[in-house]
């Protein structure tokens, strides 16, 4: 009892430390991320009184075409998007790590479109791919002969132009997480391979390609958890359309929760949506830790 | 990294080749394409709905600047600029302090309990804001704070997560000798946290600050949520208002745009050096 007293009196500081963090994050976290897996099994719409309905909502969100198809789309999204991102953020950084005498002010201007809301880049791109005469792509297509594409008004371009906005919006910024990994690759590495013989491609294939494992890791992460939770980018360029071919998880959550007060189906989806990115997080975690091992 | 003289120009230019000159001609044009849009935006506000359909991408004609006094009228920039800065800076203030706090009880404690903590951390750590809103907003109903500043200032306190583990990775990292001869000095822990560690661990704290103010600036979803009163509004929430009311007008729209991004765009232009290093520096040592 003594002894635990003790330990009561030199850990007491220690967890006031965690206090605010921990309390701020059960009351704004755990405790609405547990409500929701209690109602995602009720019929609960938001006035009346909430019946306990067992596995309904799942079951029901399997018929729900438009929820499946966001489904299919945000997984298409947060697959294209990293892994375009990172096929491209590599060499970038490469290149803006080399001799060039602008490579600074390159450096600025990739990084740039990750400055403003995806909010208002979205909002800017539905009017520079609108197919009026005024839409900036499509006249400039148009000065090439190419005839009017509707980017915004079919299903797959939808798509496509929405990972081409935001692949572009994000480049620059993830190149910058992998060039300061770059800088720190000491450069008698790179030298003494050189002495050996190896060109420019071995280089890269063997020590800087190898170096980068674990900035991969976390410009990976980011991507993933980002492109899964993907919000604004759709909302502002194609409000999810046409029909729902745009539409991702996030925006029908609010869609049945907020609009139509499907609560219980709501809450149902975002548990899946919650299970989803917690299972592609900690498998991606592990098998890149796993790499940066492997390579190290 | 080596020094540089000059903000653009990089000095070390030991082997300059023809082939580096070719790839810098490439990837000048690169650029160029990349900034396209912000171009198109900034050259669009200075011109009339007509001119913009005739001659999209060259300069204006004149400097046409009823847009910009109608956007001006439109918007309420001032009060949405103040709550973005209020809600931003006292939101870092509160995720860096409290993230930072438990971070370095977490790291540098070693009993069972901590690493409990730790794990209680990562369960939420991957919880999409959208999987929470709907108990979230009765959460925030119940305590009084929907449609106050104050409210979503509070609401931070629930995402000091990322900072935690932020700071956790880096206190690792940070010696604990000097800490050591300062608790046999007899300074309370408090003392040594604040005095001691805290400012070593600025390199992060300065990542932190970094990807809180991008994020936070630009968040559209959560005062779009708790925040109604036009009082309260920020500069995303004028910018979907916006939206609603005069989608057809795009010099008005794009001219509201620039409004809109150009507090983080002049602060991105004076201290991107600082931003693009700052962004990383912390980061990728932990």
């Amino acid at each position: 009892m003594k002894k635990a007293l003790k330990t009561l009196k030199t850990e007491a500081p220690y967890l006031l430390f965690i206090l605010p963090a921990f309390l701020g994050y059960t009351v704004f976290s755990i405790v609405p991320l547990f409500k929701s897996f209690a109602y995602a099994f009720t019929d609960w719409d938001g006035y009346s009184e909430a019946n306990f309905v067992g596995l309904k909502n799942f079951q029901d969100l399997i018929g729900d075409a438009p929820m499946m198809t966001a489904l299919r789309n945000t997984l298409l999204y947060a697959v294209s998007v990293p892994v375009l991102v990172t096929l491209l953020a590599i060499p970038l950084a490469v290149i803006l790590n080399g001799k060039m005498k602008t490579r600074n002010l390159q450096r600025a201007v990739f990084f740039f479109p990750s400055v403003p809301s995806a909010l208002i880049l979205g909002y800017l791109w539905s009017y520079m791919l609108s197919p009026t005469s005024r839409g900036l792509i499509n006249s400039i297509l148009g000065a090439f002969g190419v005839d009017r594409v509707l980017w915004l008004g079919t299903p797959e371009l939808a798509m496509f132009s929405i990972i081409l906005v935001s692949v572009w919006s994000q480049v620059g910024w993830h190149a910058c997480i992998y060039l300061a990994n770059l800088q720190s690759i000491p450069s008698s590495y790179i030298e003494a391979a050189r002495i050996d013989g190896a060109n420019g491609w071995h280089i890269f294939r063997h020590i800087t390609f190898p170096m980068l494992a674990s900035s991969m890791t976390i410009s990976v992460m980011l991507l993933l958890t980002g492109s899964l939770k993907v919000f604004d980018l759709p909302f502002s360029l194609t409000n999810g359309g046409p029909g729902y071919s745009t539409t991702m998880i996030t925006q029908i959550i609010i869609t049945r929760g907020v609009t139509e007060k499907l609560y219980g189906k709501a809450t149902a989806m975002s548990v899946i949506f919650f299970a989803i990115i917690f299972v592609c997080t900690l498998l991606q975690l592990t098998l890149m830790k796993r790499r940066e091992e492997k390579l190290s | 990294m080596k020094k540089q003289k000059s903000m653009f120009f990089s000095s070390n230019a030991e082997k300059y080749t023809w082939r580096t000159l070719l790839l810098e001609i490439v990837m000048l044009v690169i650029c160029c394409i990349v900034v396209l849009p912000f171009y198109y935006l900034f050259v669009s506000v200075f011109k009339t709905m007509r001119e913009m359909g005739l001659n999209p991408l060259g300069l204006p004609g004149s400097l046409y600047l009823e847009n910009f006094k109608y956007a001006w009228e439109q918007i309420r920039f001032w009060q949405a600029f103040g709550n973005t800065l209020l809600i931003t800076f006292s939101t870092l203030i509160i995720v860096v302090l409290f993230g930072s706090m438990a971070a370095y009880a977490v790291a540098r404690r070693k009993s069972k309990f901590y690493r409990l903590v730790m794990l209680y951390f990562l369960l939420g750590f991957m919880v999409p804001f959208q999987t929470t809103m709907i108990p979230l907003y009765q959460q925030m109903q119940f305590f009084g704070l929907i449609n106050k500043i104050y409210g979503l200032i509070i609401l931070s306190t629930g995402s000091c997560v990322f900072a935690f583990f932020l700071y956790q990775g880096f206190i690792k990292t940070v010696p604990y000798e000097l800490e050591e001869s300062a608790v046999i000095d007899g300074a309370k822990p408090f003392r040594v946290f604040f005095q001691i560690t805290f400012p070593l661990l600025k390199p992060i704290t300065v990542t932190m600050a970094i990807f809180h103010v991008m994020s936070n600036w630009n968040d559209f979803m959560t005062p779009f949520l708790f925040l109604h009163s036009r009082e309260n509004t920020t500069l995303m929430l004028e910018m979907y208002r916006g939206v609603g009311e005069f989608t057809n007008n795009w010099p008005l729209m794009m001219s509201i745009m620039v409004l809109i991004i150009s507090p983080l765009v002049l602060f991105y232009i004076f201290a991107q050096r600082f931003i693009i290093e700052g962004l990383t520096s912390g980061a990728v040592k932990g």
